[in-house]
């Protein structure tokens, strides 16, 4: 079943290259033309998102290395031991949604502890596989439009998120 | 609603180090961090120019219409406000290239759809409700293999590394309807005032 997964994973781009290729041509689409300028707009969006990023890579660093998201884990993590939650995962929880490359390490740090089929490192495995980095798509995302309010995206990134960290540490106590 | 939260995040980091005797980590930790986000932005140049080229390509030749037509009916219940088939097709290969786990080509479709939802959004400052839905469903968007995961657990010795992938469509899963259900829940309570 996960090898059958991972070899659609892995066909997905080359297949989707190939359609893409023999469909331009079949059209006569001049797609050697056609892709230089595609790839120059690629190139000014990055441009454009560039500041986004800058802004909240700095934030989230001064988050952690000032202490105060240890300061917010310490201060939230009665809360969890009333919902059940292991207090392994604590930092896990609040560092996935500002980043996605730092909250890897803490995965890694977990099932180190932890070992790697315990009840604790599945659950800090399913949840980096399954929660989303929610605040850095919301700023990178926004960033690219024009918009000043978010609305209800906040919320729903935010509550679905957190039905997710459920999600992960319930299934994972039951499978 | 993000300059309280950035400005939040940046004094709140400020004072603790300042509380915590933690002000020259914090300043390294902000130079480096920026050097960072440049260093990101590069990384992910080539595949944004890369993947940007191949869907102007299946723009011009009309592929992604006949794509976008193919999923019409069901994005038309999430996105009844979307007419515009570029944008249906960015956002259906957001959401393949997710699931697929190809992360950094999922993050370029996303932006572009984000773009393409933004010339239709006739209330500039504020959010649509499509692009509210776009965003809230590309964070719960489930991966079929958490291949960076898979590897991390293979190489700390788990018997099987890839039981968790169940696990996780399933908490993917109920994240992605709860997200859903809030959308629908603030449409529906926008549109009644």
């Amino acid at each position: 079943m996960s090898n059958i997964l991972s070899i659609i994973s892995i066909l997905f781009l080359p297949f989707l290259i190939t359609i893409i290729l023999i469909y331009g041509i079949k059209t006569k689409t001049p797609i050697y033309d056609v892709f230089i300028e595609g790839a120059r707009d690629g190139l000014k969006t990055c441009v454009d998102i560039l500041p986004f990023i800058i802004g909240i890579f700095i934030a989230i660093e001064a988050l952690t290395s000032s202490g105060a998201m240890s300061f917010i884990e310490s201060t939230a993590s009665p809360l969890f031991k009333l919902l059940h939650i292991p207090e392994e995962l604590i930092s896990l929880i609040f560092l996935r949604p500002v980043s996605g490359s730092g909250s890897l390490v803490v995965v890694e740090n977990i099932m180190n502890q932890t070992g790697p089929d315990s009840f604790v490192g599945r659950a800090a495995a399913v949840m980096a596989g399954s929660c989303e980095t929610v605040f850095y798509v919301l700023a990178l995302y926004f960033g690219v439009t024009s918009v000043k309010k978010m609305r209800h995206a906040f919320a729903a990134g935010l509550i679905g998120y957190i039905a997710g960290v459920f999600a992960s540490v319930y299934i994972c106590k039951f499978i | 609603m993000m300059n309280y939260i950035w400005g939040g995040m940046l004094l709140l980091g400020i004072s603790f180090a300042a509380i915590g005797n933690k002000l020259s980590d914090f300043t390294n930790g902000l130079m480096s961090s920026c050097t960072e986000a440049v260093e990101f932005i590069i990384s992910l140049a080539g595949i944004m120019a890369v993947w940007s080229g191949l869907m102007k390509i299946a723009e011009v030749s009309g592929l992604i219409n006949k794509i976008s037509n193919l999923f019409k009916p069901v994005l038309h219940y999430l996105f009844p406000d979307v007419r515009n088939q570029q944008t249906i097709a960015m956002m259906i290969m957001s959401f393949v290239a997710n699931i697929f786990g190809a992360g950094n080509s999922a993050t370029v479709f996303s932006l572009k759809a984000m773009e393409l939802l933004d010339k239709e959004n006739l209330n500039h400052h504020n959010a649509s409700n499509s692009m509210c839905m776009f965003v809230a469903l590309s964070m719960s968007m489930i991966q079929l293999v958490p291949i960076t995961v898979i590897k991390i657990r293979s190489d700390l010795g788990s018997i099987s590394p890839e039981d968790i992938i169940l696990p996780s469509i399933l908490s993917g899963l109920i994240s992605m309807i709860i997200s859903v259900w809030v959308c629908k829940f603030y449409e529906r309570k926008s549109s009644h005032v």
